[in-house]
């Protein structure tokens, strides 16, 4: 996947169009449907094109006062857009974003997802480091809690990698818990071929990793997909930002995953969206009594349909395993045709995490054979290592 | 008149010689001490007065002047007293010089004239340059330890003074305590179940590797680290005397009667201060737990409570085996060998439902598994989590399992190992460096594939491979198998290396 090095013209001026203050996408979104970008901020440097009057959020073009006949000073004392624009040099100031391997995209722009053109409430401009293209395959979101359960988690990562792996890109929110999981899930099909590449849809900027925590897991995907914002680079995740995140997702997908989620929660939000978008939203259903799948469980029992597994999902999307990924197609399941020894090691593991003491003690062997055959039963995917203990896996 | 009598004083956990000078000569009535004295030596002029006067002896109206030498270095406590008051006593000529020519003196003066115990008689002993060595007698158990028949007992000033006039002989000393028949320690049958456990108990102590345990709350964590100094090999008589000068220098209560040869175990509640642990304090400085674990066991129980900077203090001590602890008056040096065995919760909540059944948030247990530092993590070779015992094991009786094998069995097993070690040229396995690997515990092809494997995965770093292959050096030993070390050896040191803390989002 190459990347055009080159920014479009205009794209210093689009995105510094999107810094003006009181600038929602609504109403940049009609701005540069009607003018190029460069045209519109020569408007505002001289005064033509002025902040519209009242609440920005229902800013269609033809509202704005775009009068070259001097409409009189603006009637309320909201700072104006004229003068910042006149401080600011968006030709040097982008070529410092550039550097950084910061990318700007509007509406119109061969690079603008084709999925948002068409959203009620598209983002004005997209920023992002990385590579777009990996939005032209079929991209699922999977989204939940940050508060996430050890199983959950684990689910998360499956679905993500095997989604990744056969071909569809993972879109996520790059937050701690099940997001985190998501895209690790991703990045651990990286080596596959024809595996897709993550996509990160971020409520800060950027170039400004939020959370902290995730700095590292950040710049893997922007090395292996790409991270995207609507926001300014250099603005923080502010609260406010994160369910105008999750619209973006919801926009971006043909799927919505929820994986886990508390009784409220962003993952709800960003599965209100699709709804109302009309993208799919599908549920893994969660244990009944865990506090991290009360939302989740009670969006299941509301409608969307359940989804177990990366293959629920492609089915779901009418897409198919490609056969290369399809776990080698087992004639027989690998749990046949292991030796006693794995058998009973195998036993002692349960399908909920199981610590090595209880798996020695129960398979009544050494430490080092069991670590032996655990380490061969891994190999043959029955089992899973878990930060604490060991899990079963089934076997297809 | 000029006397001198011989006595020591403290440096840490090492006595010191001093000689006690006294000058009595003609001039207005005064006393002074001269030579370093600290506060709590100053002190002794009051107690030496009133303990001559009250013994019935007569004070010298004159002056007196009390030089400890070598005045380099700094005196405390007050194991001083009787030197000086018999100094001044002979300097006054109420006792002939020649009668404390060979002596030493060690004690605190009561303001009657009753000897009393002083801490450290251990190292103090064994410092002072004399023939025979006057204690008082609650002291004296200690004192044999070093100088058997040398040691005299006296009670009271007044006793001991006609004693060195000649007009009576040495007081009898008090009856040796029969020697404690060394209790036996908790015994490892008692641990039910805990297969892994219990092999990471018997490596640890084979090999000298430090161990955590990760567990909940009633898991048996305890249970287990007060069951490994039972499996150490018991202190030889150098260890012992060692061990005895810290114990004293300390003022922890010596065993009567023998030298204490179970390897020490020592468990600070982790409210422990800094100094505390590693050693230091005022004018006379103390050996810390650290010190005291000497050759024995460390046990620091809920490690995450303990505070992170005492915590990170231990890193280089557990590398090098001693602590210089410096301060503006003195650098002590103090011995810190031990082997370090920690228990910890998984998280808060401690998962009181076993594995993955955990409600705390990421942040929660992040921060909880971030106040042990991930360079002190990293000294634990072994780290094993530990699971409450299932309850059909709980409650089986003889008959539905085998019975759990002692410590004696395991014990046997663990000094043949270290014997093992010790032909090596190694103190144990734990210490082998990283350059003598191949040489020492080289690998069996099945085992190098094995390792390049978990390299290649990513799921072993470079620290953890050496770690790793200590670990499994140490298992065929206790197999003891010499010869290069199979796959199975190294398949049981990962099984002893448990990945404990979910990092991978912070690591990105």
């Amino acid at each position: 996947m190459s990347e055009p090095v080159e920014d479009p013209p205009g794209a210093a001026f689009a995105a510094a169009l999107a810094g003006l203050p009181g600038m929602g996408p609504a109403t940049l979104v009609g701005i540069l449907r009607r003018w190029a970008p460069e045209e519109a901020w020569a408007g505002v440097c001289d005064g033509s094109l002025r902040r519209p009057e009242g609440r920005g959020g229902s800013g269609a073009p033809e509202q704005l006062d775009l009068s070259d006949d001097g409409g009189g000073p603006p009637r309320r004392s909201k700072p104006g857009w004229r003068d910042p624009a006149r401080r600011l040099d968006p030709p040097g100031w982008w070529a410092r974003m550039a550097s950084q391997g910061i990318r700007v995209t509007w509406p119109g722009q061969p690079t603008y997802p084709r999925a948002l053109e068409a959203d009620p409430q598209p983002p004005g401009v997209l920023f992002w480091r990385g590579s777009l293209e990996w939005l032209q395959l079929p991209c699922v979101a999977l989204v939940g809690t940050r508060r996430a359960s050890p199983d959950g988690r684990a689910v998360a990562f499956e679905i993500g990698r095997d989604l990744a792996a056969a071909g569809v890109c993972v879109v996520s929110g790059l937050a701690l818990g099940i997001d985190a999981a998501a895209h690790l899930g991703a990045l651990g099909a990286r080596d596959r071929a024809g595996s897709a590449g993550p996509v990160g849809v971020a409520a800060s900027a950027v170039d400004v990793p939020y959370p902290r925590r995730n700095a590292g897991l950040w710049q893997r995907v922007v090395g292996a997909g790409a991270v995207l914002s609507e926001n300014l680079p250099g603005r923080p995740a502010q609260a406010w930002r994160f369910p105008s995140r999750n619209r973006v997702i919801a926009g971006l997908v043909q799927m919505v995953v929820v994986v886990e989620s508390h009784a409220t929660g962003g993952s709800l939000i960003t599965a209100e969206a699709a709804i109302a978008r009309g993208v799919d939203v599908r549920v893994v259903p969660g244990p009944v009594h865990s506090p991290a799948s009360v939302g989740s469980n009670q969006l299941l029992y509301d409608g969307p349909g359940p989804v177990r597994n990366a293959q629920d999902v492609l089915d779901g999307l009418g897409l198919f395993l490609s056969p290369a990924n399809d776990g080698a197609a087992p004639s027989t399941s690998p749990s046949d045709n292991l030796g006693a020894e794995a058998r009973t090691v195998l036993e002692a593991v349960g399908w909920r995490p199981t610590s090595l003491n209880q798996i020695v003690e129960r398979a009544g062997l050494t430490a080092a054979r069991t670590m032996a055959v655990l380490d061969e039963l891994e190999a043959r995917g029955l089992v899973g290592c878990h930060h604490d203990g060991w899990v079963r896996r089934r076997s297809s | 008149m000029l006397a001198t009598v011989a006595s020591s004083t403290l440096v840490g956990v090492e006595g010191r010689p001093i000689s006690v000078e006294v000058h009595v000569s003609r001039g207005l009535p005064s006393f002074t001490i001269v030579g370093l004295p600290d506060a709590s030596c100053r002190e002794s002029r009051d107690r030496v007065r009133a303990a001559i006067v009250s013994s019935g002896l007569k004070w010298p109206q004159q002056r007196v002047t009390v030089n400890l030498a070598p005045s380099s270095v700094r005196k405390a406590g007050a194991g001083l007293d009787l030197p000086i008051a018999i100094a001044v006593l002979v300097a006054d000529s109420q006792i002939s010089g020649s009668a404390v020519g060979e002596v030493g003196f060690l004690g605190e003066l009561g303001l009657d004239g009753s000897i009393r115990k002083v801490p450290g008689v251990v190292p103090l002993v064994h410092a002072m340059r004399a023939g025979v060595v006057v204690v008082p007698p609650s002291c004296a158990s200690e004192a044999e330890l070093v100088r058997g028949s040398a040691v005299r007992c006296a009670a009271g000033l007044r006793g001991l003074v006609s004693v060195l006039r000649g007009e009576e002989g040495w007081a009898a000393r008090p009856p040796a305590a029969l020697p404690a028949p060394s209790a036996p320690g908790p015994d490892l049958a008692d641990v039910k179940g805990q297969p892994l456990a219990r092999l990471a108990a018997e490596v640890a102590a084979a090999g000298g590797h430090h161990l955590l345990f990760v567990g909940p709350p009633g898991a048996g964590k305890t249970m287990l680290a007060e069951r490994l100094p039972g499996l150490l090999p018991p202190l030889g008589t150098e260890e012992a005397l060692e061990v005895a000068r810290i114990h004293s220098a300390a003022g922890l209560t010596l065993p009567a009667g023998a030298l204490l040869r179970n390897p020490p175990f020592r468990a600070p509640h982790h409210s422990a201060s800094l100094v505390s642990l590693i050693g230091g304090g005022g004018a006379q400085m103390r050996p810390g737990e650290l010190s005291c674990a000497h050759r024995g066991v460390l046990f620091l129980d809920e490690l995450a409570e303990f505070p992170p900077a005492v915590l990170d203090t231990l890193r280089q001590p557990l590398e090098e085996g001693r602590v210089l602890v410096c301060r503006a008056r003195a650098s002590v040096d103090f011995p810190a060998r031990v082997l370090l065995v920690a228990a910890m919760n998984p998280c808060p909540c401690g998962r009181e439902g076993g594995p993955g059944s955990c409600r705390c948030r990421d942040a929660t247990r992040y921060r909880y598994s971030a106040r042990v530092s991930g360079p002190l993590l990293d000294r634990f070779d072994l780290r094993v989590i530990v699971e409450r015992p299932e309850v059909s094991e709980l409650l089986a009786t003889g008959a539905e399992r085998p019975a759990p094998e002692s410590t004696a069995t395991v014990a046997a097993r663990v000094v043949a190992a270290r014997e093992m070690a010790a032909v090596r040229g190694v103190r144990a396995n734990a210490a082998i460096p990283s350059s003598r690997l191949d040489d020492l515990a080289p690998l069996q092809s099945g085992a190098r594939r094995l390792l390049e494997t978990r390299l290649r995965q990513g799921r072993l770093s470079a620290r953890g491979l050496h770690r790793i292959r200590r670990v499994a050096r140490t298992l065929a030993d206790l197999e003891g198998d010499s010869g290069p070390v199979s796959a199975d050896h190294v398949y049981g040191a990962l099984a002893l290396r448990a990945e404990l803390f979910q990092r991978e989002e912070a690591a990105g």
